[in-house]
């Protein structure tokens, strides 16, 4: 049995994320799923959109930073 | 030229075949792997055969892994070696070393772990004198990471060097100071970590380790420059450390397929898996790195790298695009994190110069915490004053007409990096300053870091807009020790000033603060990390001075310097860490 397959509906919480914490979301059926740590819970599109509202902090996520570049930084 | 060890270590069962692909994948590129074999693997003849073959074939290392501890025999509930007592490790170790030796007719030269404490690697040491190299430590793993991983991960290695180093006998984090002090291998960290963001948050994201970035969610799909990013500022290094750099990955077989910690299908990691090595294979191509085995790095280590060689790294910060600065530097004597967005600020000290001893165990008061402890980290302990009372940091205050602007609050960046033998002199880019009456002016801060010996913090005030002003500059520091962002008990540390009204207190909470005019020398004496600080005016320029202990809503010690200054003048507060006891 391979373990990994447990993980293919993995969500992390995107609100405890957004604290830098990694809790699993309980999946609810119906896409929805459920923070046992905290009381956030979403479909599946709610919670994809709520990763890229996160990782609008990094500016430069899509930049590359040649090491010329970087000298010049 | 970036010295690059590629580790892979094999998973059983359905993942086998994967890591497979990933020997194929990386020889594929042409790139040398140190399989690390657990104790498991070493009863499977296929990861017995295979590893045979590619270390023939290719040049592979074939070395130990101390990770997951179980096997025919061997169950270590806790799974971490360096959390064992020393009983139990030995014992672990004597059956796994006997395995490997059955079956490869001999020890490993390499042997990994995400931490060998003291102990660990002095059992190791005697039970096979023959390995030369460890995978010693996790850059900054501890409280981020603790905290991040909902509070599960019990690794805590904060305080360890960021490259390769010699561990010490006595506290495997803290390189040796003489072959005397060293514990006979080379340790290399478990991944390299991005030395702006592992210092502000969790190390396990941005690292030398594709699948990590995901994790942190900062791939934009199979898209993820930000990995090629990081293995160039570790290339830019190079300018500051005599022409050399190290890189390492690491990735294990479950973070390539379906995982805990990425909402990815596979093939994202392992497209961007791929994509980084194939940088760094272009970078061998073009003489820029030289990809080596464990033991083949450590041998060329110990050939060019000297017990005692200092270490600097220039980070730039480049995911957020803040374009922040921080100056990290590294000796047997302490490590140092220079801030200059908080106007070059210290903001983590390790006072290596006490040469605490540490290892970890059941069987010790240290338990699970192998970090080395810090007397200045902001990031646990608050640093510049932004809620209640400011905490662990240190900066320069400026009073002129009843006010006090906080050089702290003043962006600036690194603007120059001068080594030399014995020293290193790192400037800042002038810290621009206004007071509400309309002065101006500017202050540049230089720390000179003598190899071993003092810092030196070097304050030259310019560009006055009133060149008949004085200035009252005070040097200020402001510490606690500690491993965990939680107090520890301060009684014990006892302060010290000289001067008009020079004396010593011991640390009571009471607040108490002790200002002595004509003092030129503030102390601490911190016996639970064997460590004295010494804060001295060059040439007893200071007019007076003051120490301060703290309360229990603000438990620190502080020191400072008060000095009067006028345009284009210069002053010199050297700052010694030293063993308590010497």
């Amino acid at each position: 049995m391979d373990d990994s397959v447990q993980f293919k509906q993995l969500m992390r919480c995107p609100v405890c994320f957004s604290r830098d914490i990694d809790v699993l979301m309980i999946y609810a059926g119906n896409s929805a799923h459920y923070c046992p740590k905290c009381s956030f819970q979403g479909q599946e599109s709610e919670i994809r959109g709520m990763y890229r509202d996160i990782q609008k902090k990094f500016h430069w996520m899509t930049k590359r930073l040649t090491l010329e570049e970087q000298r010049r930084m | 030229m970036m010295h690059l060890n590629l580790l892979h270590r094999p998973s059983p069962g359905p993942n086998y075949p994967l890591y497979r692909r990933q020997q194929e994948l990386a020889h594929g590129v042409g790139l040398k792997v140190t399989i690390f074999l657990h104790y498991q693997d070493l009863f499977d003849p296929a990861a017995v055969r295979d590893a045979l073959r590619d270390r023939e074939e290719f040049g592979d290392e074939i070395a130990l892994a101390f990770h997951s501890p179980r096997g025919p025999g061997l169950s270590v509930p806790n799974g971490m070696i360096w959390l064992l007592s020393d009983a139990k490790k030995r014992e672990v170790m004597q059956i796994i070393l006997s395995k490997f030796r059955e079956v490869f007719g001999r020890g490993p030269a390499s042997v990994g772990s995400y931490h060998l404490d003291a102990s660990c690697l002095r059992i190791l040491k005697e039970l096979a004198p023959e390995v030369e190299a460890v995978v010693g430590g996790c850059f900054e793993e501890g409280v981020r990471v603790f905290h991040g991983c909902n509070h599960s991960w019990y690794l805590f290695n904060e305080g360890m060097p960021w490259n390769p180093w010699y561990p010490s006998k006595t506290h495997a984090l803290r390189p040796a100071a003489s072959e005397e002090d060293a514990g006979g291998v080379v340790a290399v960290p478990h991944l390299l970590r991005d030395m702006s963001l592992a210092y502000e948050g969790r190390n396990d994201f941005w690292a030398s380790h594709p699948p990590n970035v995901i994790r942190g969610m900062g791939n934009d799909a199979s898209f993820c420059p930000y990995d090629l990013n990081l293995i160039d500022q570790f290339r830019m290094q190079e300018e500051w450390n005599g022409g050399y750099s190290y890189y390492n990955s690491f990735v294990s077989v479950p973070w390539l397929t379906w995982n805990h910690n990425s909402e990815y299908p596979p093939e994202v990691a392992w497209e961007l898996y791929t994509k980084f090595l194939d940088y760094l294979r272009s970078l061998k191509a073009q003489g820029q790195v030289e990809d080596m085995t464990l033991s083949e790095y450590a041998r060329w280590h110990k050939k060019n790298r000297p017990i005692g060689t200092s270490e600097v790294y220039l980070a730039k910060e480049m995911l957020y695009g803040s374009g922040k600065h921080y100056f990290w530097y590294i000796d047997a004597g302490r490590r140092v994190l220079i801030d200059p967005t908080q106007g070059g600020s210290i903001g983590d000290l390790r006072p290596y110069a006490g040469r605490l001893a540490l290892s970890t165990g059941p069987d010790t008061p240290n338990r699970e915490n192998g970090s080395y402890p810090f007397l200045i980290q902001s990031q646990h302990r608050t640093g510049n004053s932004h809620h209640s009372s400011d905490g662990a940091r240190t900066t320069l205050l400026l009073s002129h007409g009843g006010e006090v602007i906080d050089l702290a609050k003043i962006r600036t960046k690194v603007a120059g990096i001068e080594r030399q033998s014995g020293k290193t002199i790192m400037t800042l880019t002038p810290a621009e300053f206004a007071f509400s009456d309309g002065l101006k002016g500017s202050v540049v801060t230089r720390y000179h870091f003598i190899q071993d010996g003092a810092i030196g913090i070097e304050r030259t005030l310019a560009g006055l807009s009133d060149p008949t002003a004085e200035l009252t500059l005070t040097e200020y520091f402001k510490a606690a020790y500690g491993r965990t962002e939680y107090p520890e008990d301060l009684h014990g540390i006892r302060l010290g000033i000289d001067g008009a009204d020079a004396r010593e207190v011991d640390y009571d909470y009471s607040g108490d603060r002790h200002e002595s005019s004509g003092a030129t020398c503030v102390t601490a004496a911190v016996p639970q990390i064997k460590t004295r600080v010494e804060l001295v005016a060059e040439n007893g320029r200071a007019t007076s001075g003051a120490c301060q202990v703290g309360h229990l809503f603000s438990p620190y010690f502080t020191l400072s310097l008060n000095y009067s200054v006028k345009n284009e003048e210069r002053i010199v507060t050297w700052m010694t860490l030293s063993n308590l006891s010497s």
